[in-house]
């Protein structure tokens, strides 16, 4: 390979090779063009295309400029930076990053510690206290993240809808949990039953008396939990989880549907409550006009 | 939880034995599943004669003759349809007031879409309950028909019939929760601490499904458990499956609750218990019990676990009435109006109560009585023995 041959490889040497094609082919077809709608160009029309013919000549001439190896050569040092600028940003945002991540790290191995501090011989309501106190703690925040820029509004919305239904899983999970309680204990209540049964020789063929006797006991567990403070108290702790979630998920649902050509139902319950005070007031005024 | 030693070679044992039973079970029941079932509900014959929006009014009358001179128009609960009072034959308490001449009006509440979640406790007494008494009123030219309410329509009927006792001859109160303040059923005691408010204003009306899984966690035991092991167990019985399978038919066919009725019905009756101390308020009336002057029948069930005996038998105390009766059934919320036993006494003691106080009273709906409401009521209590009665009645 010759050094000429060499040298048309370097970006200068490309660069400027592309600039003199460019301007050579643009010039000559601005040319053929102008030549050949001669004969069709009205005399103010003509006087346009003088001014318009400036304008390649503009171009050639700064072309031709940036087509100088010196020009060229000024022109890559500048890219030559770029790079190094956005390395720099870079490094300064993936700093920022696996801070955050480092954070994160944290806060994942202090869910373990909190975890650790309950007794999961005593896990009933511990464990989902635990839970609670966790996602509370560690992970609810990065859903109330302030939001930028035009849709803020709706990041917030899917924010704001996934928290509830996080906490409506957590509340969930804490009344199934308090729902199986009872089954556990006469699961157990009745397997003590039919051990004692099998050691004094008296385990009864017919298999339905344990099982009525096992529906007896669970209903008593039931009831006993039915009434309780904690069970109340776990109950409408779902039910308002649930409604919160609800709640968020319509307001949700409503932003999106607010493109489309659907009512929602935030529209449709203006337009019932009008409708039904209108219909009590015509049916008072017939019962009066009758 | 300890390790147990359950036997499990002698359930299996007991497996083996049975599994040439269980085989001929499983076939029979296939059969029988896989066959014609007739389980249609609400198969009594009668003509819609009023609609009014959602609502509908059934007009039953008897095959064998009206005995009676003033028709009874039966109001059902918002809660679960009217269908539970003619579930099947044999188990209708509809055929059985038409055996005995009752003439009968039945409110059907039909299924609230959400442009009814603004209807208040206001507009279905003194909106639609009176426009379906003024029809029938109208009809029979009569200026007072007889009542029955059946649980939370019960409820509105002890409601209108305070409000508009001019126009209500007998009143009979089933299963008829008044006195809200008790801890006697899980329903009184979960009801007090619910956040009515917050559920209206997320769902509107009240999703039935809702309403069904808090029934059902009454008492799961049986509800969720117990009753499907009945029903595997009698699966290869015809009559047996189809009576189950109307029975769920039924249980499961549950309209939503309008929402504005929900909060009033749930802050003003279950909270507040504003009803039985004459402190509820409906369309700016107060309703006073007291001006409940007319016959007052009032059954309920000993082991009704969703209105507990406590929330009823305080009704007959509480109205103006000197003529009045309370029946505690041995039965529970349902068994009243379902149970075959129950059934042979309940809508015979209605219709014999009813007889009793049926004297002509044939008059335009427009008119009105010159004398005072209740002075009208107690010279009626003198004519029908006056008195203030409490049976016991074993189901």
């Amino acid at each position: 390979m010759s050094e000429n041959q060499n040298e048309e490889l370097y970006p200068e040497s490309l660069m400027s090779f592309w600039m003199k094609s460019a301007t050579d082919f643009w010039g000559s077809t601005y040319r053929m063009w102008s030549d050949a709608t001669e004969p069709f160009q009205s005399k103010g029309l003509k006087s346009q295309f003088q001014k318009l013919e400036s304008a390649p000549k503009m171009w050639q001439s700064f072309i031709s400029t940036l087509s100088t190896p010196e020009s060229v050569n000024a022109l890559f040092k500048g890219t030559s930076i770029l790079p190094e600028a956005m390395l720099q940003t870079l490094q300064s945002g993936w700093g920022g990053y696996s801070d955050l991540q480092k954070e994160w790290l944290e806060k994942t191995s202090r869910i373990g510690k909190r975890m650790e501090a309950y007794k999961f011989e005593d896990i009933d309501k511990d464990l989902f206290k635990a839970w609670s106190e966790v996602y509370e703690k560690e992970f609810r925040q990065f859903l109330s993240v302030p939001q930028i820029g035009l849709t803020r509004f709706y990041q917030e919305r899917i924010g704001q809808t996934l928290d509830r239904l996080n906490l409506f899983e957590i509340a969930m999970s804490e009344f199934m949990s308090l729902l199986n309680l009872p089954m556990e204990k006469s699961a157990k209540a009745i397997s003590e039953r039919l051990e004692e049964a099998t050691e004094k020789g008296e385990l009864s063929e017919n298999f339905e008396e344990y099982y009525r006797e096992w529906i007896k006991i669970l209903e008593g567990h039931y009831m006993v939990l039915f009434k309780s403070t904690e069970y109340i108290q776990v109950l409408n702790n779902v039910l308002d989880a649930g409604e919160n979630y609800s709640s968020a998920k319509n307001h949700l649902i409503e932003d999106i549907l607010q493109s489309s050509p659907v009512a929602t139902n935030k529209d449709m319950d203006e337009l019932y409550k009008e409708i039904y005070l209108l219909k009590k007031e015509v049916k008072k005024l017939s019962k009066k006009g009758s | 939880m300890g390790e147990t030693k359950i036997p499990v070679d002698l359930i299996i044992k007991k497996l083996v034995e049975d599994s040439e039973e269980a085989y001929k079970t499983v076939q029979k029941a296939s059969d029988v599943l896989l066959g014609p079932l007739d389980t249609q509900i609400a198969t009594t014959p009668y003509e819609v004669v009023y609609e009014e929006d959602r609502i509908k009014v059934k007009h039953y009358k008897p095959k064998t003759g009206v005995k009676l001179k003033t028709p009874l128009l039966l109001v059902y609960a918002l809660i679960n349809r009217e269908t539970m009072l003619d579930l099947q034959p044999g188990r209708s308490a509809i055929q059985n007031f038409l055996n005995e001449g009752v003439e009968i009006y039945m409110i059907d509440w039909g299924y609230p879409a959400r442009k009814d979640r603004y209807l208040t406790i206001d507009d279905h007494v003194n909106g639609y309950i009176n426009n379906v008494i003024d029809f029938i009123r109208e009809r029979h030219n009569l200026s007072k028909i007889n009542l029955m309410g059946i649980c939370m329509g019960g409820t509105f009927s002890v409601m209108y019939s305070a409000l508009h006792p001019e126009k209500i001859k007998n009143l009979i109160t089933t299963v008829t929760p008044v006195n809200f303040d008790t801890d006697q059923g899980l329903l009184h005691v979960w009801m007090k601490t619910i956040n009515a408010d917050k559920m209206v204003d997320t769902h509107g009306n009240i999703p039935a499904d809702m309403m069904n899984f808090g029934f059902l966690l009454l008492n799961p035991a049986r509800l969720m458990i117990d009753k499907y092991v009945g029903f595997l167990q009698n699966v290869n019985n015809k009559t047996f499956v189809e009576n189950f399978i109307r029975m769920e038919k039924w249980i499961f066919d549950s309209p939503d609750i309008p929402g504005e009725t929900f909060r009033q019905f749930i802050n003003d009756c279950y909270k507040k218990n504003l009803l039985i101390r004459n402190k509820m308020e409906l369309g700016g009336h107060r309703v006073d019990l007291k001006k409940i002057t007319m016959p007052l029948f009032n059954i309920y069930g000993k082991f009704d676990h969703l209105v507990p005996p406590e929330a009823c038998e305080l009704t007959t105390k509480a109205v103006g009435s000197r003529d009045t009766e309370d029946v505690r059934l041995d039965t529970g919320h349902i068994g009243i109006y379902v149970s075959s036993k129950v059934q042979k006494e309940f809508a015979p003691r209605i219709a014999k109560w009813l007889k009793e106080r049926d004297k002509s009273e044939k008059e335009s709906p427009g008119r009105k009585k010159p004398v005072a409401r209740r002075t009208v009521a107690k010279t009626k209590a003198t004519v029908s023995s006056p008195k203030k009665e409490k049976k016991e009645i074993s189901a």
